[in-house]
């Protein structure tokens, strides 16, 4: 501006307020061609860069908003896709829960697990979503479609606590499923499963059966425990040491029944 | 007044009129930068730069309605010399009173403004328009003056964190 003003000596202050009102008062009577010419000059020049630089803001803007929802909607698909998988395994689950009927004299009463307890690496309890109020009472067998899981150690009105067999302090009456033999299963840490108070004469070997005796009263006869896996007959004892592949999966355990007599 | 600045004064108002506008209003609340920049050029500057300055500001800010931009030119022109003036017969050199006339400055461009572009609810712009865009500016010019006046340097933000 000193460059524009040094033109004009400072007594020709009367002179910039006549031109300038000059200019105004020709932009004030709107010659529509000078004022457009020189308000799109002055777009075209001075606003155009910031005109592209906001479309750029904007742009950027809209693709940072359309990459979030596409974030949330594949984090949502993600998460239906997981519901399915679980629902495919529930009901494949079911599928082969369907063919699964209770002893004679006995009704089945399905139930979730909602909790399991652990002790050490391995569950201990479960608890269940059934309890006095489906007639779910202390001492009931658990099964699942594999085999027996345990019994009902603790029942509230909605919930029921499963001892299960890997808990040491549960002991099931058994028997060898061919030769009627009868011993205890109990948990063995380190070991897992074990078949005692077999006699070291008895007819035992790998792969057998070995199903619940009944005796005792708690477990109905006849529930699929598992298999014999290795047996050990030490010399100069009275019982062998047998281990035992247990037929239901502790740790996968989601659905159970609870084995209800008719008569309860 | 050089050129370049003044270029950059320009682009300034015509970077606010495009961007700034839009991200600095807060609700009915504008920022009125083409009055502050103005006043602050009349406030440093020579009488002939604040009235060629206000007037090429006033083109500047009004080119995206030619039809106002010779009253918008006018008018910034005369508040440029207006403010040059005032700042003669008064002793300006606490912030406070440079405030006090930005201030009153932004306060009757906004005034003239709103009877420019013409409406018919002038007293509730006034309350809800032209008052509060005065305060908004001038408090950015105070954060300006603060700056300029090194009474706030980056070195002493820095030293506060």
């Amino acid at each position: 501006m000193n460059q524009i003003t040094s033109f004009f000596p400072k007594e020709w202050r009367t002179l910039h307020f006549t031109l300038v009102v000059f200019f105004s008062v020709i932009f004030i009577i709107n010659v529509t061609s000078i004022n457009q010419f020189v308000g799109q000059s002055i777009v075209k020049s001075l606003y155009f860069p910031f005109f592209k630089l906001k479309s750029l803001m904007v742009e950027v803007g809209t693709s940072s908003t359309e990459n979030d929802i596409l974030r949330e909607e594949l984090v949502d698909s993600k998460m239906q896709i997981s519901i399915l998988e679980e629902a495919a395994k529930e009901n494949e689950r079911m599928r082969s829960i369907l063919g699964f009927e209770p002893p004679a004299g006995y009704t089945l009463l399905p139930s979730k697990v909602v909790s399991v307890t652990y002790g050490g690496n391995r569950p201990v309890s479960i608890v269940i979503n059934k309890g006095i109020r489906d007639t779910v009472a202390i001492d009931q067998a658990v099964i699942n479609q594999q085999g027996l899981v345990g019994r009902i150690k603790e029942v509230m009105n909605d919930i029921a606590v499963v001892q299960l067999l890997t808990d040491p302090s549960n002991r099931v009456a058994a028997r060898i499923s061919e030769t009627r033999e009868m011993g205890i299963v109990r948990y063995k840490s380190g070991v897992g499963l074990v078949l005692d108070n077999f006699p070291i004469q008895g007819s035992i070997h790998e792969g057998d059966v070995i199903v619940s005796s009944g005796l005792g009263g708690v477990y109905v006869a006849g529930l699929m425990i598992g298999t014999v896996g290795k047996i050990n007959r030490p010399q100069d004892e009275a019982f062998c040491e047998v281990e035992l592949r247990s037929a239901a999966s502790f740790s996968s355990v989601e659905e159970v029944f609870v084995i209800r007599s008719v008569h309860e | 007044m050089r050129l370049i600045p003044c270029f950059l004064y320009l682009l300034i108002i015509a970077m606010h009129e495009v961007i700034w506008r839009d991200f600095a209003g807060l609700y009915f609340v504008a920022l009125n930068l083409p009055a502050m920049i103005v006043v602050s050029v009349a406030i440093y500057k020579s009488e002939t730069a604040a009235l060629w300055f206000g007037f090429l500001a006033g083109l500047v800010m009004a080119a995206s309605q030619p039809d106002k931009m010779g009253l918008h030119a006018l008018f910034l022109a005369i508040l440029g010399v207006a403010v040059f003036h005032v700042r003669e017969k008064l002793n300006l050199e606490s912030v406070y009173s440079k405030l006090l006339l930005i201030v009153g400055a932004v306060l009757v461009h906004n005034i003239a403004t709103t009877i420019i572009n013409g409406t018919d609810r002038f007293f509730y712009l006034l309350w809800s328009y032209c008052l509060p865009g005065a305060a908004y500016t001038t408090i950015l010019a105070w954060i300006f003056f603060l700056f300029k006046e090194r009474k706030i340097t980056f070195q002493k933000l820095k030293s506060v964190f």
